[in-house]
Parts: structure tokens; sequence; C-alpha cells
């Protein structure tokens, strides 16, 4: 986890990146007329930004590097099966991850005194540990796309957005059309992340909590019962037309 | 002499082919516009939302801005991977050891690019103008064509950078990368640069695009040459300095790396 997070790469899509979003929200805020930024989306969320960027990114590069230097065949042929191993890389990914959220959530506090005295924090913990959880889902479900085809794993990288968008990674979803609402429910990130910001707002009471604990853990066991389904197929493709690698 | 000129011409038209079409052939339609537009969109949408919950309900300024940034995007990110690739695939030491102009082989990798950027730009505007019913009215079009164009091609100054980086780093991407996401802070694309404190006001002007993306925006309301012209003129010096850099750059590296012996090794 270490190699993974401290490089280059990592520091600038866990780090650089996410700040220049939280910096983007702070002088809209000004722009806005606004004293202070919001210290919950604007800084936190830039951290949920850096997670999820570095999931999908390090997750897509796991694969393609496999690709590209001849592993994939290896990890194929080998007893273990590419979906364990993409479970245990996305959950190191989630993890590495981690380290944006816990960096900005740092800076709320220290920097910009966050104020945790209305805070819910055993609800946040919960909700973060769910969100954690919930990424790590859709992460693995996204695997199984890398491993497909080269072309399917290059569109899955345009979900980076659409998915930021959808769960309101940066602002809350209440601002969101109804369509787009809709659509947001079917992912689990939603759920948790809705919970965890509303737990540090303090907003949050248990019939909510636990409404969208639930809801997050129902769908993020549906989205792991589609990926093993998924990539029985997907293993059974790439062997019988021998196209791992032409793919 | 007619002769020599003609060869000069080829080579550069074929680098510049080759450049262009070594990262797109594989793809398909879908695949073009989408590594086109897909990002830029998506990003547009997600600025648009976050000014939306902060208060500002006229989202022209970010929806002008992110569009206008596609063309420069495109040239930075497409000459940054096509001199960066000449290492990744181990074809560098063929260019360095061949007698061909270097400043042909160089600049010929963004021709392609900056027509291709330049288009791209146009085409946003468009889509963008009947998604989010943006008023153009009052548009001076023939001085945004040559804004979008001069943005397409000011900003391979920077890819010619980064280029040329990514030919002793492997990381050469990944700084670009950080450097675009700093684009949307610094050179007026969500915000007016005045938004900005004073030392990172002269930071978005000492880069390129930010004057280029004032004009377009000014020539989308309408304003006539003479109110734009030093803008555009200070666009153009500032992108050519840059571009210039970046050949330096690479010949800068070229002479290190021949001299060392290091081609590749990075």
């Amino acid at each position: 986890m270490m190699v993974r997070t401290l490089n280059f790469y990592s520091l600038s899509l866990l780090v650089l990146q996410p700040l220049t979003f939280s910096l983007v929200g702070m002088l809209l805020s000004r722009a806005a007329g606004r004293p202070m930024p919001d210290l919950v989306y604007n800084i936190i969320g830039g951290g949920v930004m850096g997670m999820w960027s570095g999931i999908v990114f390090t997750s897509s590069w796991d694969i393609r590097g496999d690709r590209y230097t001849g592993v994939l065949e290896l990890i194929v042929v080998s007893p273990t099966s590419l979906f364990t191993l993409n479970m245990i890389r996305s959950f190191t990914n989630v993890l590495s991850g981690f380290f944006s959220m816990v960096l900005a959530f740092l800076a709320a506090v220290f920097m910009y005194d966050l104020p945790l005295n209305e805070a819910n924090l055993p609800a946040a913990l919960v909700s973060l540990l769910l969100l954690l959880f919930s990424t790590w889902s859709i992460s693995i479900f996204l695997s199984v796309f890398f491993a497909a085809s080269r072309i399917s794993g290059h569109f899955v990288e345009y979900l980076e957005m659409p998915v930021a968008i959808l769960c309101g990674f940066m602002y809350p979803i209440r601002i969101l059309p109804g369509w787009m609402k809709t659509v947001s429910s079917f992912i689990p990130i939603r759920w948790s992340l809705e919970a965890m910001n509303e737990s540090l707002l303090g907003l949050a009471n248990l019939p909510y909590l636990l409404g969208h604990w639930g809801l997050a853990l129902l769908l993020s066991f549906a989205f792991i019962a589609v990926t093993f389904l998924m990539q029985k197929k997907v293993n059974d493709i790439i062997r019988v037309n021998g196209e791992l690698s032409a793919i | 002499m007619k002769n020599v000129f003609f060869g000069k011409v080829r080579l550069y038209l074929a680098q510049a082919w080759l450049a262009y079409h070594s990262r797109f052939a594989i793809t398909n339609p879908f695949g073009y516009f989408t590594a086109k537009f897909g990002f830029a969109f998506f990003l547009m949408i997600f600025f648009i939302f976050m000014a939306k919950y902060l208060g500002i309900t006229d989202p022209q300024f970010i929806i002008i801005g992110n569009i206008i940034l596609i063309p420069a995007n495109g040239s930075m990110c497409g000459l940054t991977l096509s001199i960066g690739d000449e290492r990744q695939w181990g074809t560098l030491s063929y260019v360095l050891g061949s007698p061909a102009s270097r400043a042909l082989i160089f600049l010929g990798k963004s021709f392609f690019y900056v027509l291709d950027g330049f288009l791209t730009g146009l085409v946003g505007i468009a889509i963008a103008a009947l998604i989010f019913h943006i008023n153009f009215s009052q548009i001076n079009f023939r001085l945004l064509i040559l804004s979008v164009f001069l943005l397409a091609a000011t900003s391979t100054g920077t890819g010619f950078i980064f280029g040329s980086i990514s030919l002793i780093t492997r990381d050469g991407w990944t700084i670009l990368q950080t450097f675009l996401s700093l684009l949307y802070i610094l050179v007026g694309v969500n915000f007016p640069v005045e938004a900005l404190p004073k030392f990172f006001q002269m930071v978005g002007y000492s880069l390129p695009l930010t004057r280029g993306l004032l004009a377009a925006r000014m020539a989308l309301d309408g304003a006539v040459w003479e109110s734009v012209q030093g803008l555009l003129v200070g666009e153009l010096l500032v992108g050519g300095l840059y571009i210039l850099l970046g050949y330096a750059m690479f010949l800068l590296i070229e002479r290190r790396s021949t001299r060392s012996g290091t081609l590749d090794a990075y």
C-alpha cells in the first residue's frame, strides 16, 4: 500500500488534483459572495473526489499494466482467480485512496476549524466504513470491464466524473434534477456518502441513517453478486475466444 | 532547391500525420468523440452543480470556459503523448538517429492536433449552445474562430514542454494532468482571473490560454477587433514563447542524452 500511495502518480491523483477541486469550490464560494468555503462539501468532498479518482485510475492501470507486460495471461491460467486478485487489489486501492480523504478531513479540521461539536461522529464513522465498502464494491465491479477488453476499460475511465456528479461528491444530492436523483439511487456510494456528510453536519437522525446504511449495504452486495456472475462469464469468453491480450 | 523544399514539406506532413494517426488509429468514431468530449463535458456539468449549490445561478461563464478549453486540452494532451510515446515504444532512438530536421519533426507533430483541437472547439461551442440554450446573438463569429484557433495553436507550447519532460521521466503524463487541473483555477475557466489573489493572477497571465480565453469570451459577447487585439497578440506572444521553450528543452534533452548515453534509460 505504501508503494501505491507514496509515488508522484498517486500523490498527484490523491493530493494535488483533489486540492484543485477544493480550490475551485473555494473560489466559486468566494465568487458567490460566501465568506467561508463549505467545509464538508468543498474540502472533505475534494478528498472523496481524490479517493474515487484514485480508485478508477489505479484499478484501470493495474489491469492495463498486466496486459501490457503480458502478466494477464499468467494470472488467468493461475489457480488464483483474477476475481480474487482484483478484490485484493481494489481493497488496496480503496485504502490508498482513503489517504486523500484523511488529508482533506485533517485540512478541514485543523486549517478551517470544521466545527465537530454538532457532528454525530460515531454515525459519521459508520458511514465512512460503509463508504469504503461501497466504493470497494463498485471498484471490483469496474475491474471486470478492465479485464474484458482494452476498449471497455477505456470507457470505464469516463465514469469518473458521471459517478462524482450523480453521487454528489462536492454538493448535496438535493440540488440534482429528479431523474438524476433516481439514477444515483442505484449507486451505493451515494447513500453512504450522503449519510456521512449529513452526520458531519449534525443533520441526520437514526431512521435516516439506518435507511441510508441499509441501502448502501444492500446495493454494495448486489454489485458484488453481479460482479461474481460477470467475472465468470468474462473469464470464459476471454479463454474460449483466446482474445485475452488481443482485445 | 525546389526538391529540398518539397522534401521538407513532405517530412513535416508525414510526421504530422503519423503523430496524429498513431493516437487515434485503433479507435472507432464513438471512442474518438467520447475521448474528445466525454471528460470535458462531464467535468463542466460537475462544476455547474458545484456553482449551483454555492449560489451561482448563471452557469454561462463556466460553460463557455470549459468548452473553450477543449481545443487547448486536445493539443496539450495529444502532443505530450505523441512525444512521450517515442520513448515508450522505443522509437526515440530512430528519431534522434535520423538526419531529418529536428524542428520539422518536432513542430510537425502539432499540425493535426491544432486542426483537430480547433474543429473540436467549434463543435463543442455549437453543442453547448444547443444544450444550454446560450444566447449567441451578439457573437462576433470571425473573432471567435480566430480565438479558438489561436488557443489550439498556442497550447501546443505546453504540449511540447510536457512532451519533452516525458522523455526524461516516466511521470510526464501525470505532471501534465496535474498542470491541466491547475488550469481550471489559473486561466479563468470557472471564474475570472481577477477573482484570484494577486500572485496567482500573475501566474495566470504568464500562461498561454488566459488571454485567448478572455478574447473568446469577448468575441462571444460581440466584441470588435480593436478591443481584443491586445489580448490576441499577447496570447500569440506567450504561446510562441512556450513553443520555443519546448523546442529548446527537446534539443537540450537530446544533446544531454546523446552525450551521456542515457537515451530511453529513465
